[in-house]
């Protein structure tokens, strides 16, 4: 035990963490698929969790039932997109090639959300009970889901980013815990048994 | 190289599961007190060195450090191994857990056979032989991981060589990277930790 304690053990320990501090906006090795709805169209971002996009990769959407309803590629900003095909829940997935697969859900609330109140749809309010307005009360919604479209498409594409941000520090330094901790139990419990041989 | 969920058909992962499990009891059978810190630094080293990517290529690929690895630890590679991907599969989603199995074969199996056939050579002199195989070690070690995955993509791809020759054109950076920094490592290692090159496997040579 004396020579391993000695000299070798504390430089390598050392350089990992000097790797987990120059890696900390780690980059990492997994394929992700972020879908979301705008108006009657679905759109999909795909990237491996280091933030490079994935150019010209299968997408596949199968309904509810498990069927394939359509299937295209991403194109060289890793995105794909298609007009809702059917109200049912989308089930997307990402085949990235060697080995790597992602998916995304969305659920049928999400499509009728914003599809279901088309203008002209539904009948206007004759009148509100707060007094005379110039517009009807599913113009105004419509208004209102239009421009509200507009400003939460940077946010979710934020979510998509962090949808695919690479692991954090804290789970690095967990993971490298837990190992030695391992290490602790597996010395523990040979030099015990060497002890009571 | 991590094989995610969904992608194998059964088969697969029970023979991967299988030589996986065979692998480790070999591993777990070979380790005593001494290897025992050795495999846990060699584990940590592996999982966090797929967070150092490399932007080459037309994928996204990242150091896997099996080949030194499989120089040190020889069979212990298997459980070391085993121990990362499942932290790795479980922090940070790389992988799945029901590809554990194939995914530890095919990282695990070609540092053994790195391990076989140049722990011979790494313990020479530093001559041309020393440098050639320790350079080949890192690098034969990832070409094997790929044409691992390529087999075990088979029974899902269209065709073995197309999807080996694009894993193979994916890591060609990640081989030369690897090839190089085995050779460092070993050359430091030599200097100062001779012994650790010894001792290896569970059995003493001297």
């Amino acid at each position: 035990m004396e020579r391993i304690r000695n000299n070798y053990i504390f430089p390598l320990i050392l350089a990992l963490f000097s790797v987990v501090a120059v890696n900390s906006s780690a980059l990492a090795h997994r394929a992700t698929i972020f879908g979301w709805v705008e108006g009657d169209t679905v759109l999909t971002e795909s990237k491996f969790s280091g933030g490079k996009r994935l150019v010209n990769s299968e997408v596949r959407v199968f309904n509810s039932k498990g069927e394939e309803i359509l299937k295209g590629r991403t194109d060289d900003r890793g995105e794909f997109s298609f007009k809702i095909p059917e109200m049912t829940d989308l089930q997307i997935v990402l085949d990235a090639g060697m080995g790597h697969r992602a998916e995304w859900r969305i659920p049928e609330a999400e499509l009728r959300g914003d599809v279901d109140v088309m203008p002209g749809s539904v009948k206007p309010v004759e009148s509100s009970p707060e007094g005379p307005t110039l517009l009807g009360r599913e113009e105004v919604k419509q208004i209102v889901e239009d421009s509200l479209d507009t400003k939460l498409r940077p946010i979710a594409r934020r979510l998509a980013e962090m949808e695919e941000k690479g692991p954090s520090v804290t789970e690095i330094l967990g993971g490298i815990g837990y190992i030695f901790g391992l290490m602790g139990v597996a010395l523990y419990f040979k030099s015990r048994g060497k002890n009571n041989g | 190289m991590h094989i995610s969920e969904g992608v194998l058909s059964a088969p697969v992962l029970v023979a991967g599961a299988a030589v996986a499990v065979a692998g480790i009891s070999v591993g777990l059978r070979r380790m005593d007190t001494d290897n025992i810190p050795k495999v846990a630094v060699l584990s940590s080293a592996f999982f966090v060195a797929s967070l150092i990517h490399v932007p080459l290529g037309p994928a996204s690929v990242h150091l896997i450090l099996n080949g030194i690895s499989g120089i040190l630890l020889g069979w212990l590679s298997f459980p070391s191994i085993f121990i990362a991907l499942t932290l790795q599969a479980i922090l940070f989603q790389f992988g799945g857990i029901t590809t554990l199995g194939v995914n530890t074969v095919v990282m695990a199996l070609p540092a053994v056979i790195c391990f076989y056939l140049f722990r011979v050579y790494v313990r020479r002199d530093n001559g041309f032989l020393f440098y050639a195989s320790a350079f080949s070690c890192g690098a034969l070690s990832v070409f094997l991981s790929c044409i691992l995955v390529a087999a075990a993509l088979i029974s899902t791809e269209k065709s073995f060589m197309t999807v080996a020759k694009l894993i193979v054109v994916a890591h060609l950076p990640i081989m030369v990277i690897e090839g190089i920094m085995t050779l460092f490592c070993l050359l430091f290692l030599k200097k100062v930790r001779p012994e650790l090159l010894e001792y290896v496997n569970g059995t003493n040579p001297q």
